[in-house]
């Protein structure tokens, strides 16, 4: 397991480019939306988070489909199979690795956002905890889907049309605990936004895993 | 066609329909007790339970070998929905505070049933199929998607036309039809994917992946969306059917499950066909023509 | 909405209706249709058993 995960951290090293130019595509698209909003700064402020976590999730199309891409040049994926691995190993690894570079981008885009919505927050580790669960849920189904639309060939279009339904609730949850911090919480309520957030990724996380052997079958 | 499976399954639903509104009719119009000393309970049990089992039955006893089962169900199904809207629009009298919109639920609220109905069927068919590999529940999978999809998109057709009168906007983020939002693109999405794959067997495999992973979801869209829905909504949602009249909303029920099956029967039938002229052709399907 | 009737809502209760009617109609006619094709495709296949 810590080999897969060494590996995938090595992969992502060296195409640390490829991170960059994602972080900026993410805060091109949180600029894109202030754009339709317009110059109404309360309004602004007031749907930051949602701005956020959909900058987020288009920027996520991008990094998941883009962790599967080394193993199908080559055919690697073949010769990851053959390994005495099981296909569960591989899976957590990517998936762990995606989690990592979503919340990487995710953290990024925060300054974006504070900086384009006037939405500053002195709950840092809040954000962060959110940022983090969000980025699971994100990865967990993405990953697999990302696996499965790699060997075929419109890979790009659906993506996004498998995922996006899937994760609605993530989004709902992840946006409304951001901006339940932002903007203040004065009844607690993003406690349950956030165990609606864990218990999302804790299905997800298990149920990918357990399917994600038939998915790379050959 | 297994015959024993199909004939239960039809005494069951004649039982069913029998109880649910036969029973109810002579009730009310001709002031007659038809119903065998059984008690209300026990015949709203008949009748649910009765028409699920007689759905599972039907579609258990369908090898794809004959044409004749799927139309007499669809037939039987139009029969049902004709009469159950008959009463809807013109027996039926308008409710207290949705006055005519009233009726619109008596086909909104069976539609709702079957769309969830055919998505449950969907995910069994993706399980059994990942368990078994026999391609039939392929067949069936894809069929049970499709017409599923037709149903949730049929669905928010009706809500959003029952929303306009009611709350003045074609979409007012009610729990149950945004959730049938999301299921109707999280199905789209399966059917895109089994479109976009040549290998079948990847195929059958990646959508049945798919089913299972989009129908786990269901709850979970749609809990969140009512605690989203709820902190925002100044009035309370109401209930579906606030003073029922049963007999249209049976009637509609049993139709639209009739029809739903006779769908998915023939549905099923296309997806054999399909697979059976693949190059190479699968060994699997036996389908006459 | 508590108070308040909802007037003239014939209108919606008909197109609910038409719609129900319509799309159900037309998705089964496709299904006969796609069927028939299918039948026809396999009978004319040399492959077929």
């Amino acid at each position: 397991m810590l080999i897969a995960l060494r590996k995938e951290f090595l992969l992502q090293w060296r195409s640390r480019a490829q991170l960059v130019a994602v972080l900026v595509f993410g805060a091109a698209a949180l600029l894109l939306f202030s754009f339709a909003i317009g110059p109404n700064a309360a309004a602004l402020r007031q749907f930051s988070a949602g701005f956020l976590w959909l900058g987020l999730l288009l920027s996520s199309t991008l990094t998941l489909a883009e962790s599967f891409h080394a193993e199908m040049e080559n055919r690697a994926l073949e010769g990851l199979l053959l390994l005495p691995t099981s296909p569960r190993v591989i899976y957590y690894g990517k998936a762990i690795a995606n989690w990592i570079q979503l919340a990487i981008i995710g953290l990024s885009l925060v300054p974006v956002m504070v900086v384009l919505y006037d939405a500053g927050t002195t709950r840092i580790l809040s954000l962060v905890f959110i940022i983090l669960l969000g980025s699971a849920g994100l990865s967990a189904p993405g990953t697999l889907y990302a696996a499965m639309t790699a060997q075929i060939r419109s890979k790009q279009t659906l993506l996004p049309l498998l995922l996006f339904p899937l994760i609605v609730p993530a989004l709902l949850a992840s946006v409304k605990a951001t901006s339940l911090v932002i903007l203040g919480d004065p009844m607690s309520e993003g406690r349950s936004w956030i165990i609606l957030l864990v218990a999302f990724d804790a299905i997800y996380w298990s149920l990918c895993g357990l399917l994600f052997g038939r998915v790379v079958d050959e | 066609m297994n015959k024993r499976l199909f004939s239960a399954g039809v005494a069951l639903l004649a039982l069913a329909v029998y109880f649910a509104v036969l029973v109810t009719i002579a009730d009310e119009y001709w002031n007659l007790n038809i119903s065998l000393g059984l008690p209300v309970v026990a015949r709203t049990l008949i009748a649910v339970f009765g028409g699920l089992i007689a759905l599972v039955l039907f579609l258990a006893a369908d090898d794809y070998s004959d044409y004749r089962q799927p139309n007499v169900l669809i037939a039987a199904g139009i029969m049902l929905f004709l009469i159950g809207s008959y009463f809807g629009l013109f027996v039926a009298p308008p409710e207290q505070f949705m006055g005519e919109t009233q009726r619109i639920m008596y086909v909104h609220v069976p539609t709702a049933w079957f769309a969830l109905v055919a998505m449950t069927l969907a995910a069994i068919s993706a399980i059994v199929f990942l368990l078994g590999g026999n391609y039939k529940w392929d067949a069936r999978l894809e069929a049970s998607i499709e017409v599923g999809v037709v149903l949730a998109f049929l669905l928010c057709c009706q809500g959003s036309i029952w929303a306009k009168p009611t709350w003045g906007v074609w979409w007012d983020w009610d729990p149950r039809l945004t959730t049938t939002a999301v299921l109707l693109f999280a199905f789209i999405g399966v059917l895109a994917l089994r479109r976009f794959v040549e290998d079948p067997l990847k195929r059958a495999i990646w959508s049945s992946v798919a089913t299972i992973i989009a129908y786990v979801d269901v709850p979970i869209v749609y809990f969140s969306v009512k605690w989203w829905n709820s902190l925002h909504q100044q009035q309370s949602s109401p209930s579906t059917v606030s003073k029922p009249f049963w007999i249209p909303l049976r009637a509609n029920a049993f139709g639209i499950l009739l029809l739903m099956t006779g769908f998915i029967m023939l549905r099923s039938r296309i997806a054999a066909l399909r697979l059976k002229n693949e190059r190479p052709p699968l060994p699997v399907v036996e389908v006459t023509t | 909405m508590t108070q308040g009737v909802v007037t003239g809502g014939w209108n919606f209760v008909i197109a609910a209706y038409a719609i129900t009617a319509a799309i159900l109609t037309i998705y089964g006619v496709t299904l006969i249709t796609r069927l028939r094709e299918e039948r026809l495709r396999a009978s004319k296949d040399p492959n077929a058993e």
